[in-house]
């Protein structure tokens, strides 16, 4: 370039966020005696509307042609400040960003030592910066059409939200049927309004949107592409049942060679009993009947008189020899609502879950008072009788360093709620013990207050032992060893159930999701969201956004506004039509590539060809995401990345290593 | 991880006015007074200030008040408050026996056994008193050689660390007798220090005298550093807890191991040869030591279960929510107090609980136990179904067929 470089520079002070810490005035002063700037100032707060009017100014007035500013992360306002660029008439690729908060002042507590490393990175950017080139900006269309992971409520209704818009929505469920957790529970907090009320409608206007395609049984096996064009591989497993075929009559599970019902019962947690044949509950969606091979005889004997396809008739929705499909569908935006799994309880032995008949977890005793559930809504203890008193214990597996740590936020709710079913149902005592009454959020403290004055007895103080009572002749009758700490006492109380309120944690498998979709997980396992407060519901990918318990515990009504939140993400993706691409791609300087294609196979994004007439790659841009892979792997150095080049990072490390 | 695994996150020289200037001090601060520990601790209802209360006092600086209720006096160190505490706070091993020291240096009147017991610790080596020169006495009896190095020194491959109630005490020598039997047939190179060992300490550590442990560890490491071995074996879980932990072996390159560790490095061998059928239902009580402290629970059972004709049952506490036998933090010595004090003794609670499970012999490997079972068993009146036995004379029983 021929004209001279003309850098401004300027240094935030974030509030006392950065200058408490980093000696802005030093940095800015510092600044100003560095090669090729003009202009070097410290300013309260950058991002404001006059401190990216203050750039603008200068690049008039001094003549600039290159922009620094330290500050937070590139994350949250490097488009601002290129915005200021290019509004003061630069391209905006002519500004760098320093990262002095984030890296620097908020890790750091000795002053001086952080203004030293601040000197070395504005240091590296202001040499790096006369060499940035006036890029431009592509665009790129977005294919209107959203997938969504996971069938409970936070998918349910993000579809619908899209579905309704005239979106076209995959909805991909890994079960036989959408509704998921919600759909197993009996009432809803703190309205106590029934959840398969609420949320059965919502599924089966899932089951017939005509811009939904639903597909259960099915997971995502595969992932290419980048936001607004990702091509994703569904495996869909076989259901033994043609779907369209099936009415949902039910005579295949009467006709069933097991006259009795006898696996266990998935949708009730166990505690029902089915056949190899069923719905996996009334109001399933899609509405019709699947065949378990794992305990179906036509598998686990080989021989079965199959009455099932006799009863079936005509209709021929029975397929035995159904496998396992994978389907291709192109989608530009994702959003992500996989969910939670609950605590397993026996990894606490001491409070006898899966030991002692009557120690029930929280999910099973929605299905115990649920009329649906597999005792028609009685709640009996196991042996058949309707229990006296009974035992709620908060924090299983939450707030516990030997478990997990988080406060899984919905069980002390969803504990009162089961206290007053249970009062409801069986007049029993109920004890709910906990550590500290978490009760946020509208109506919540209404509700507990309720609860409370409805006589359920609350302990302040976590159970630390389960054991048979030994004075009980029928031996069921278990003794719950706790401190009253209000009361400073260690008492003994005798329970005839005890019902364990588990938290919730990360699906077993959403590290295999987290790689799939190129996503982040907090030390906790859950799905990290793009940021904790302004970007809740996108993730670090683009395109790809969260929804519901898969990015942390909620209960519904959250769960529901994530959701739409979601929903809305994708949909202003989809309304603008296209997005702009970073221009940070990689080219291929031709003369320098000596053809050995090292770099074709290592492209994640499959952008990188070989031109067999010239012997030589080439790079679509297009595909490019500018991951740098192919660059660091050319052995002739022939690969270039923009914002990136060789040149402009060697200028960046000896801007580093210099002296201050 | 077993918790006394974890790094003490306190220098040795901390004390009450300094705890909470350490990492571990900084790890109370977190304690969410879920009561937990209380509701755990066998003896939580018999303490004014259960451990739960402890730390609001030592937050409120009113641990005088703690110190001189002598609610710490009814600790018995079975980590069973620390093994489940949400926070992962060092109850056992770093707050409460700071404040059980000031409590036993506060206390009015010293209960008598235990007086006796720390004086005799001191002054013999030993709690019962006995002469250090009659310590490898039983060796003479044993049935099979046992070399003491006190009279034929040179190198050895284990060390075995008899401890006390195995050297002195009838019913203990049958256990070491066993002991020296299974190592014998196992073809072990093995030896004992004779009257160079002393007691352990670590109950003494952990109750109420840092200054009797650190006199009697200094003896044992002096005594132990002049051997020549590889391996350090012994067969008491308060012993091999202190070596693992409190010892300062680190440098010496030594493997520590419990017998019951050591024997079932070995079952397969042993299996052939147990061949003397033994028709029982066998509960296994986990100590609080080997338990919890070190966690070690499939041993013992994979040995149990190698003897031809054992069933093993389990009680109702088990594992690591084991119930203690009352004898830990100095507890083998304050029965009578207890008594005094109207609380019922765990190793009665304990023998319950193994007829309950229907056992006919409840399993140990503890040199206390043995003792403190066997007791329990005779007030209680079980002594028609129920037996007392070290895992170690059983598997010796069952290969002599």
């Amino acid at each position: 370039m021929s004209e001279p470089v003309r850098i401004g520079f300027y240094v935030c002070h974030c509030g006392t966020n950065i200058a408490a810490t980093i000696d802005v005035d030093a940095v800015a002063k510092y600044a100003a005696k560095l090669p090729n700037v003009v202009v070097s100032r410290n300013y309260k707060y950058m991002c404001s509307d006059p401190g990216q009017e203050l750039i603008q100014q200068d690049i008039k007035e001094h003549k600039l042609n290159r922009v620094v500013v330290a500050a937070c992360s590139p994350l949250l306002h490097e488009h601002t400040f290129r915005n200021a660029t290019m509004k003061g008439g630069l391209s905006p690729f002519f500004f760098q960003m320093v990262n002095i908060r984030e890296h620097n002042a908020w890790v750091h507590t000795d002053g001086e030592q952080a203004t030293r490393k601040a000197l070395a990175v504005v240091r590296a950017a202001i040499a790096r910066v006369p060499l940035h080139k006036p890029l431009e900006i592509k665009k790129v269309p977005i294919h209107p059409d959203v997938l969504i992971v996971g069938g409970g409520i936070a998918g349910i209704h993000a579809a619908l939200s899209l579905a309704d818009g005239g979106k076209k929505v995959y909805l991909v469920e890994r079960e036989p049927t959408i509704g998921g957790h919600m759909a197993k529970f009996d009432k809803t907090f703190p309205t106590l309004d029934c959840a398969a009320c609420i949320l059965t409608p919502k599924m089966s206007q899932v089951g017939s949107h005509p811009n939904i395609t639903l597909w259960t049984m099915s997971e995502v096996a595969g992932v290419t592409g980048y936001v607004g064009n990702y091509e994703v591989t569904i495996k869909r497993k076989p259901r033994y049942i043609v779907e369209d075929l099936c009415t949902g009559c039910g005579e295949c599970v009467e006709a069933c060679v097991y006259r009795q019902p006898r696996f266990p019962d998935e949708f009730n947690e166990g505690l029902g009993k089915r056949k190899p044949v069923f719905m996996p509950f009334p109001q399933a969606v899609p509405p019709i009947v699947m065949i378990d091979p794992g305990t179906c005889r036509v598998w686990t004997h080989g021989e079965c008189k199959q009455p099932c396809v006799k009863a079936c008739g005509d209709r021929k929705a029975i397929d035995f020899s159904q496998k396992e499909e994978l389907k291709t569908i192109k989608v530009g935006t994702v959003i992500v609502a996989t969910g939670f799994q609950i605590f397993d309880a026996r990894r606490l032995p001491y409070y006898g879950y899966g030991l002692y008949p009557n120690v029930y977890t929280a999910l099973e005793v929605e299905r115990l008072v649920n009329a649906s559930g597999p005792t028609g809504g009685e709640v009996v203890t196991r042996s058949g009788k309707k229990p006296k008193t009974v035992g709620i214990v908060h924090c299983i597996g939450s707030r516990d360093e030997n478990t997990n740590k988080w406060c899984s936020r919905v069980c002390c709710l969803y504990s009162l709620k089961l206290a007053h079913l249970i009062k409801e149902h069986t007049h029993a005592e109920v004890y709910n013990f906990y550590i500290d009454m978490r009760t946020p959020g509208k109506s919540m403290e209404e509700f507990y207050n309720r609860i409370a004055g409805e006589g359920v007895h609350i302990v302040r103080g976590k159970v630390a032992d389960v054991f048979p009572d030994p004075s009980d002749p029928e031996k069921e009758r278990l003794l719950l060893s706790a401190e009253d700490t209000l009361l400073g006492r260690v008492l003994k109380f005798p329970v005839d159930m005890l019902v364990l309120a588990v938290g919730l944690e990360p699906k077993a498998d959403a590290q295999d999701v987290r790689r799939m979709l190129n996503m982040s997980c907090g030390t906790e396992g859950f799905f990290l969201e793009r940021h904790p407060k302004l970007a809740p519901v996108s993730t670090f990918t683009d395109g790809v956004f969260l929804a519901g318990c898969c990015q942390g515990p909620k209960d519904i009504p959250d769960t529901v506004a994530q959701a739409g939140a979601a929903a809305a993400e994708a949909f202003s993706l989809i309304s603008r039509g296209h997005i702009e691409q970073e221009p940070n791609t990689a080219w291929i300087r031709e003369e320098d590539c000596s053809g050995c294609k090292s770099c074709v196979p290592l492209c994640p994004y499959t952008a990188i060809s070989f031109v067999e007439e010239k012997k030589k790659a080439v790079i679509n841009e297009a595909l490019c995401k500018g991951c740098g892979t192919c660059v660091a792997a050319c052995p002739s150095g022939s690969i270039v990345q923009n914002l990136f080049e060789d040149e402009e990072i060697f200028n960046e490390i000896e801007g580093i290593l210099a002296n201050d | 991880m077993a918790i006394a695994e974890r790094a003490v996150t306190c220098p040795n020289d901390t004390t009450l006015e300094t705890l909470l200037s350490t990492p571990e001090g900084q790890q109370i601060m977190t304690c969410l007074q879920c009561g937990t520990c209380a509701g755990a601790c066998p003896y939580g209802e018999f303490m004014e200030y259960p451990p739960r209360a402890v730390i609001n006092m030592l937050w409120r600086g009113l641990l005088d008040e703690v110190i001189a209720s002598g609610s710490l006096m009814r600790c018995v160190g079975c980590y069973a408050c620390m093994s489940k505490c949400p926070r992962g706070i060092r109850l056992t091993d770093v707050l409460l026996p700071l404040v059980k020291e000031q409590t036993l240096a506060n206390l009015k009147e010293m209960p008598g056994e235990l007086q006796k017991s720390l004086e005799n610790m001191a002054r013999y080596g030993n709690p019962m008193g006995e002469s250090p020169r009659k310590r490898a006495a039983w060796a003479a009896t044993a049935g099979v050689p046992v070399r003491v190095l006190a009279e034929k020194p040179g190198p050895v491959d284990i060390l075995w660390f008899v401890e006390c109630y195995p050297s002195f005490y009838p019913r203990g020598q049958a256990t070491a007798k066993a002991t020296a039997k299974l190592f014998h047939a196992l073809g072990l190179d093995f030896a004992i220090l004779g009257h160079e060992e002393q007691c352990a300490g670590e109950c003494g550590h952990l109750t109420w005298e840092p200054g009797l442990f650190e006199k009697l560890s200094e003896a044992n490491v002096k005594a132990l550093r002049k051997r020549q071995f590889k391996r350090l074996v012994t067969g008491d879980p308060h012993a091999y807890n202190a070596f693992q932990n409190r010892y300062p072996l680190a440098e010496e390159g030594w493997q520590v191991e419990h017998t019951a560790i050591l024997l079932a490095q070995h079952v397969e061998q042993l299996k052939p040869r147990l061949t003397k059928r033994i028709e029982a239902k066998v509960a296994y009580h986990d100590n609080c030591c080997l338990g919890r402290g070190m966690g070690c629970f499939d041993e013992p059972r994979a040995l149990l279960s190698a003897i031809p004709g054992v069933t093993l049952v389990e009680m109702a506490h088990n594992r690591k929510n084991s119930l203690c036998c009352g004898g830990g933090g100095g507890g083998m010595w304050l029965d009578t107090y207890y008594k005094s004090k109207g609380m019922d003794r765990l190793s009665e609670r304990r023998v319950q609980e193994a007829v309950a499970a229907g056992a006919d012999v409840l399993a140990v490997s503890c040199p206390l136990e043995l003792f403190r079972f066997e007791d329990a068993v005779k007030t209680l009146g079980h002594d028609k179904q129920l037996v007392v036995r070290d895992v170690v004379e059983l598997l010796a029983e069952s290969l002599e067929g």
